[in-house]
């Protein structure tokens, strides 16, 4: 009877490194969190830009 | 990095319309001024047809302080409190301007300005010298000369004063070749003192009695047919810029920065809108400490009459800022 034990002594340590996880991706004064979250946000900005910034303003709007 | 101008202006630069470039440190030029760009991007003059492109990609870079300022052109100025700007062209060569401010956050006054822009004309859109100065009611000037020497030396002598005393002087030469820029710029050099602070692009020896130091940092840049991909990085820190220009009326900036020394980091989203049939230009911003802000300009046609609205408002601490302008001539 190993597998539901060795399931029980996996899930600890998985419920673990999620809450480290959550700890790590909450804490505003951790610098390299803050880091990792500005180099995503500006990857998506630059994707954003690239994607989906190709509407002409003065074109005739559609007639109802 | 860079100008030590640029970090120390006493008073925000007006907000820049399309056809008034901004000089960084003293806001924008009158209209209809001729004034050269500081950092233009050469275009490609070569014969070869076949080459062309690969031409345009390996043409100039431009100099180094100044690598992102395509970038942070999209991003709205801040604006607070009340500015009315009068400018007068006195000839073809010479032009001056009043600027009346009223603020609650910072000192109001009134700044008398002048650009004088010389008569060697070395391109279509650039003449020299230019001197550009501007005296607030205090007495505190600043004042920047820019001549071109030879066809590829550039010299900048910049001086900014509070009231009669020298705060800060720099002097820069710049060599502008086919496929580079190198610049050495002395800031506050002191012979008697034996300090100063000498700036060789893209490294830094700082030098002060009893003290040395070397800062080294590396530019990359990366120009396709419709954006500009920039990034400088060094010991303090990081600095990416992404431009991208959608169509003739939309312009986009991302910028992220680093700095190891504050140990903080900030992403900054902007846009540009222009539409000159309407008269009209508006730029937003938003960034990751919760800060939104945005500033329209409209001109008020057949009047030589220019209007600007900001704001700013920050989420996290609950502050809002709010400015207006008009800019005649």
């Amino acid at each position: 009877m190993t597998g539901p034990e060795s399931k029980k002594a996996s899930s600890p340590g998985v419920m673990n490194w999620f809450r480290s996880a959550y700890r790590f991706s909450t804490d505003r004064n951790d610098f390299r969190r803050n880091l990792l979250v500005n180099l995503g946000l500006f990857v998506a900005g630059v994707w954003v830009a690239r994607n989906l910034s190709d509407f002409d303003l003065m074109s005739p709007q559609p007639v109802a | 990095m860079g100008s030590v101008l640029a970090a120390a202006s006493p008073s925000p630069a007006p907000a820049a319309s399309q056809d008034s470039p901004v000089i960084p440190g003293f806001g924008s030029v009158p209209p209809g001024f001729t004034m050269p760009p500081l950092s233009s991007v050469t275009p490609a003059s070569g014969s070869d047809q076949q080459g062309s492109k690969s031409d345009s990609l390996l043409s100039n870079p431009g100099t180094y302080e100044e690598c992102h300022q395509k970038c942070k052109e999209v991003f709205p100025l801040q604006m607070e409190g009340v500015r009315l700007v009068v400018n007068k062209g006195l000839s073809n060569h010479f032009q001056v301007s009043h600027t009346i401010t009223l603020s609650t956050q910072s000192d109001s006054g009134y700044r008398f300005g002048t650009t004088y822009v010389g008569s060697t004309q070395t391109g279509p859109a650039e003449s020299f010298p230019v001197m550009v100065g501007d005296m607030d009611n205090t007495g505190s000037l600043n004042a920047q000369v820019i001549h071109q020497l030879t066809k590829a030396l550039r010299s900048k002598i910049a001086i900014q004063t509070q009231q009669h005393k020298f705060v800060n002087w720099q002097c820069d030469v710049e060599h502008r070749g086919e496929d580079f820029t190198a610049a050495v710029t002395f800031g506050n050099p002191d012979i008697l003192a034996g300090s100063g602070k000498r700036i060789v692009d893209l490294s830094l020896p700082y030098t002060r009695p009893g003290e040395e130091g070397t800062v080294t940092s590396l530019l990359g840049r990366y120009t396709g047919e419709k954006f500009i991909a920039t990034l400088t990085m060094g010991g303090a820190g990081a600095h990416a810029t992404y431009y991208h220009k959608a169509n003739d009326q939309l312009q986009v900036g991302v910028e992220f920065e680093a700095s190891m020394r504050m140990q903080d980091t900030t992403t900054s989203f902007g846009y540009q809108l222009d539409l000159p049939k309407a008269n009209l230009l508006f730029k937003g911003k938003m960034d990751s400490n919760w800060v939104v802000g945005g500033t329209i300009e409209k001109k008020l046609v057949p009047l030589p009459l220019t209007l600007a609205l900001g704001a700013l408002l920050n989420h996290r601490k609950n502050k809002f800022q709010c400015g207006f302008g008009v800019t005649i001539g």
